[in-house]
């Protein structure tokens, strides 16, 4: 120990001893500076042993008092310090890379470079935007006090963050953990998922400026108000407002979005409901007659790769969302959050392959992996509330509501969604909504949010899923929430995207489009060598939907790969179209 | 001194000699022990508030540390999951464009099938330790039914050791997919996966790492009292995988073209060298969950150690392999080949896996070394015997694997050993002694002499390799064969000559007029007849 004085609660008499004494003392703690010490603590004139045993438990009492604030604040907070920042980096980077990957691979090839490039721009506008706004919106407040229900109104720039992380802060401890430079990272994340959604649904016709936009309005304040609802400690909708008596300001309970299935996907489904529908389908989607044309994504291999990115991101998303695990009983919550998760998605992906076999006798690739993502999404409310078994009916369920909505939204809306983010991410973020609301074991409920909005008589009050024999609070609690966050959404991004309509700004001129992006734009294309066989390829620009492609003469290629590789490696990079 | 004292003293006396002066003395005793006594009573008090704060701090600590162990396995689980984007990848990029869509539905539909399998009986076979356990099989937590009153007995809490074993599990399933790539049939590899998920590795699971089975040397009554070590699944995992893959590519044949009329073999490059580089280095990574995090708990100083180690040896074996095959290639064909470099990468890995955590980091390269010679030694023995199998997942999964627990027994040190594994634990909680360890080295016997290796754990890493090799192929080969009775094993050539993409799944896997898109130029039919690099068009012999 460096300071050997007591520091619970220094003595208010200086004693001392007699040489005798200290004589004494000095024998029993082994040297003569302690001993001074203990003789001008405590009175030895009885006798020794007593004023050194005094001295010991003092001593004890102040050790174990240090032991525990440092298991407890030092240990516990860098623990969920670390566990916050892994989640984050799950989330954004294989996540992102996920978006980025599934965009390309499933829109056309011309257009390729386009997409990615809006996938890595959104994040860096986003960071701006979530920096300068948005995270002081989502959970702003000052010092010691709650902002309104609405929005968050303290912190822009990240003021009040830069005063509390600092060690020789005034501000509370507390201020770091729940205000701190991890925390705006992770929210940042989140923020960056949410706004990524929406490039898949517009892709091959928005133009840059109007995407670039988009990117900072939604992260700076469509978003960042969301989440002030849902999340915040004073937000209307949110679990985690103890405002009312102890208890939350919606029906005294809340909503349930664990992990952002509200939060996140539905708010970016919607807006990318909103930006798919007043943009316009692409050139050649639907034909005179209001049919539907075929148009592939030109590479699936892409489309796997970003489906098991994104799958791998969702153990930060999901577990991640606890925001610690430095307890038992957090690290339950947030293991369970693990397997319910992977069940989802299980689940979802099987439905999805077998009901596409039974439909059409083929084996789909494509459709498995976006049920895959659809049973994530839709377990991302729910995923520490829920049973395993209720997990599988989650994603059964969620197989089929993607799989229904990608049809409603394509052949009886008529609206061209590259990427199936709507019916992904809108209607399944919906159906993650209402789940916990039907199948929220009362346990569970009890441990995740009875410290919260939802009081400590959570069963008492039944407020669990009513298939349990709840009350219907979370269901309705459930509804709100969705439904508060599609008006709100859709009025915000409607209005947004109509007046970049109306202002002409938001669509790319037919010639471009045509031509593809890629060449337009960006003054080169994401696959290089007509000849060469790349990467990815893909150097055909024109209209390539409703051809499998592959059935011209391969001789043109003979010999063309680069010199270094078959001088010294062989072969080609990609081997293939040998003559 | 009190008078009271001076008389119950001189009463309890009465008839000693020198009884008053006793009692008088016993009572100035007593009163000068009063104040003691009294401060004792109060240091007493301290102690109990002293005991309750260093209870506080047991379950404050007690919840730190759990946090850190679900940390260590959830995000460990993650990484071992990413390696299915990395097998998907890498099997993508080494087939040819035309099946590229029909392997990339397997990887995930491994993924998704295996979840489903391992919650309903996977889980319990190999983890599940019921009221009444047995050697042969686990039997609790069907379906997690009755996960709050039974444990797995290894990992930290029950809800993450589900997770991070079922990442492994699925490892186990999607290993065969590419040895039979390219001519399976896809409702034979859907029945497959779940059997092998379900089934036959959770057996082998349960044998090895649960602490109720009778192979592994963590468990509670040790085969011949020593037990096999393997740490992360060079034997569980991937000879099972490996073995099965080699099974089925064996009973389906080669595929169609593979060898000419002459009994030679013909090139057959997959469709994509940047996929398999992609593939490589997402293995990679993921590798670091798949050992690193094996070691389960991460609470103390010795798990931090151990765990430290694995990694490192881990990477130095893989490097090592790596090379070895990148030399071995060039001073074969002079060329500098990339595709075997990852292949000995992945080598050298699978061969660690058995023991990064009790060998030194030299014997770490050794192992990674001697993987990638024998990993070329085999894939020259499998042409040989015209077994294709396009990813060399039996010579890399199974050959490499089996090599890895064998040199276990050789390289692994007594008192790594030690710091990891509770070695046979007895009911009364008394350990077995010796801790038996690898045939090169010098350990202490049970009377704490230094003395060779007595072989028990080569032994047993020895009989560890029979049996699991033994049971797949008791398991796997009347399960192939039941489809290949029925003719459902292998698609009609037809099929296979189109590619699975067009006949089974609705399309290619790319898209676009160039048609040279991820992974380059992918004429559907014209690959069977043009694959040659010579040019020359081959018979296709059905």
């Amino acid at each position: 120990m460096a300071s050997p004085a007591p520091s619970g609660s220094p003595p208010l008499v200086i004693y001392s001893c007699t040489d005798e004494q200290m004589l004494e003392v000095t024998e029993l703690v082994g040297d003569s500076a302690t001993a001074a010490i203990v003789c001008s603590q405590y009175d030895c004139s009885f006798t020794a042993v007593s004023c050194v045993l005094k001295y010991l438990a003092a001593q004890q009492a102040d050790l174990s008092e240090q032991m525990d604030g440092t298991a407890k604040a030092e240990v516990a907070l860098s623990l969920d310090v670390a566990f916050l920042l892994f989640s984050a980096y799950l989330v954004f980077g294989p996540m992102q890379l996920g978006f980025a990957l599934l965009c390309a691979g499933a829109i056309r090839s011309k257009n390729s470079m386009n997409v990615l490039m809006k996938n890595i721009l959104d994040a860096c506008t986003g960071a701006i935007g979530f920096y300068l706004f948005g995270y002081a919106f989502a959970f702003g407040h000052h010092a010691n006090q709650t902002s309104n229900a609405f929005i968050g109104d303290h912190n822009f720039a990240l003021s009040y963050t830069t005063q509390v992380s600092s060690l020789d802060s005034n501000v509370s401890y507390d201020g770091f953990a729940t205000q701190g430079w991890h925390v705006f990272f992770f929210q940042w994340s989140f923020c960056a998922a949410a706004t990524t959604i929406v490039s898949g649904a517009v892709a091959e016709r928005c133009t840059f400026q109007a995407y670039l936009a988009y990117a900072f309005f939604i992260s700076s304040f469509v978003y960042p108000v969301v989440v002030h609802w849902v999340w915040s400690a004073s937000g209307w909708l949110s679990a985690f407002n103890t405002s009312r008596d102890g208890y939350a300001l919606l029906l005294q309970t809340g909503a349930i979005d664990f992990a952002g299935g509200g939060v996140v996907h539905l708010t970016g489904g919607m807006a990318a409901l909103m930006g798919a529908w007043i943009i316009g389908p692409r050139i050649g989607r639907f034909d005179a007659s209001g049919k539907v044309n075929e148009m592939k994504g030109h590479s699936a291999t892409l489309v796997v790769m970003g489906t098991f990115l994104l799958w791998f991101g969702f153990y930060g998303f999901n577990p991640g969302s606890n925001l610690t695990i430095a307890t038992t009983a957090s690290a339950i919550v947030v293991s369970r959050v693990a397997v319910t998760t992977t069940l989802s998605a299980g689940a979802a992906g099987l439905t999805g392959l077998f009901w596409r076999y039974m439909r059409t006798s083929t084996w789909d690739t494509v459709l498995v992996c976006n049920c895959c993502l659809a049973g994530l999404v839709g377990i991302t409310c729910s995923c520490s509330v829920v049973e395993p078994w209720a997990a599988l009916i989650c994603g059964f369920v969620a197989a089929f509501v993607f799989i229904g909505f990608e049809y409603v939204v394509l052949y009886k809306m008529k609206i061209d969604d590259p990427v199936s983010a709507v019916a992904l991410h809108l209607f399944c973020g919906v159906w993650g909504l209402l789940f916990p609301g039907l199948l929220a074991q009362p346990t569970y409920v009890a441990d995740v949010y009875g410290a919260y909005g939802f009081g400590p008589d959570v069963k008492g009050s039944k407020k669990f899923g009513i298939l349990y024999g709840g009350h219907g609070q979370v269901l309705l609690c459930q509804v709100i929430e969705a439904l508060s966050i599609c008006a709100w959404v859709g009025v915000m991004m409607g209005a947004f995207f109509g007046l970049l309509k109306v202002a002409k700004r938001l669509r790319v001129p037919v010639d471009q489009e045509l031509a593809g992006l890629d060449v337009s734009k960006h003054t080169n294309e994401a696959y290089n060598g007509a000849i060469m066989p790349t990467a990815g390829g893909g150097a055909g620009g024109g209209g390539g939907y409703g051809s499998n492609g592959g059935e011209r003469g391969s001789g043109f290629y003979t010999g063309a790969g680069p010199a270094g590789d078959t001088s010294t490696g062989g072969g080609h990079a990609a081997n293939g179209g040998y003559d | 001194m009190s008078e009271a004292c001076l008389l119950a003293a001189k009463s309890a006396l009465v008839g000693v000699a020198n009884g008053d002066s006793l009692a008088s003395a016993i009572c100035a005793a007593m009163e000068a022990a009063a104040p003691v006594a009294r401060h004792l009573q109060e240091t007493t008090v301290d102690l109990t508030t002293l005991q309750e704060t260093v209870d506080t701090i047991g379950l404050n600590l007690q919840g730190t540390m759990d946090g850190l162990n679900t940390l260590l396995l959830l995000y460990g689980g993650a990484l071992v999951f990413l390696m299915h984007g990395g097998s998907a990848m890498l099997e993508a990029g080494a087939i040819r464009s035309k099946n590229a869509m029909n392997i990339l539905l397997q990887t995930v539909l491994d993924a998704s099938c295996s979840a489903l399998m391992w919650y309903f009986v996977g889980f319990a076979f190999a983890f599940g330790i019921g009221d009444k356990p047995n050697k042969f099989i686990g039997n609790a937590m069907f379906a997690l039914v009755d996960i709050d009153t039974h444990n797995t007995g290894s990992g930290t809490g029950k809800w993450i050791d589900w997770f991070f074993q079922w990442a492994f599990a699925a490892t186990a399933v999607t290993i065969p997919a590419g040895a039979v790539a390219e001519r399976f049939n896809f409702n034979a590899y859907l029945g497959y996966s779940m059997f092998i998920g379900g089934w036959v590795y959770p057996i082998i699971a349960h044998w090895v790492w649960c602490i109720e089975g009778w192979l592994g040397y963590g468990v509670i009554k040790p085969f011949i009292n020593a037990g096999m070590i393997d740490f992360a699944g060079s034997g569980v995992i991937h000879m099972t995988g490996g073995l099965a893959g080699l099974i089925g590519a064996i009973m389906v044949g080669p595929r169609l073209g593979r060898f000419d009329a002459d009994g030679k073999p013909v090139d057959m490059p997959g469709h994509s060298a940047i996929l398999v580089v992609l593939g490589t280095v997402l293995l990679w990574f993921g590798w670091y969950g798949f050992n690193p995090a094996s070691v389960l708990l991460i609470n103390s100083s010795t798990y931090a150690i151990v765990c430290g180690r694995a990694a490192v040896c881990t990477t130095l074996a893989g490097a090592a392999g790596g090379v070895s095959c990148l030399i071995f290639g060039f001073a074969r064909h002079r060329g500098w080949d990339l595709v075997g470099l990852c292949n000995g990468i992945l080598c050298g890995f699978v061969a660690v896996t058995a023991c990064p955590h009790v060998i030194y980091p030299w014997a770490a390269i050794i192992c990674g070394l001697v993987a990638g010679l024998w990993f070329e030694f085999l894939c020259w023995l499998l042409l040989k015997l015209k077994i294709d199998d396009p990813l060399s997942a039996g010579p890399m999964h199974f050959g490499c694997g089996m090599w890895g627990v064998f040199f276990t027994g050789l390289f692994a040190r007594q008192q790594y050993i030690q710091e990891y594994y509770v070695h046979g634990p007895s009911a009364a909680g008394e350990l077995s002694k010796p801790y038996p360890w690898g045939a090169f080295y010098k350990g202490y016997n049970a009377d704490g002499e230094l003395v060779m290796s007595d072989g028990k754990l080569l032994a047993s890493q020895i009989v560890g390799i029979l049996v699991i090799i033994g049971w797949v192929i008791g398991m796997m080969v009347p399960f192939f064969g039941i489809f290949q009775f029925f003719g459902a094993l292998r698609i009609p050539p037809e099929e296979e000559e189109m590619g699975l993409d067009r006949s089974k799944h609705g399309g290619s896997a790319y898209n676009g007029t160039g048609a040279n898109t991820l992974g380059g130029l992918s004429p559907g039919n014209d690959v069977m007849r043009n694959n040659s690099p010579l040019g020359k068009v081959l018979p296709v012999t059905a």
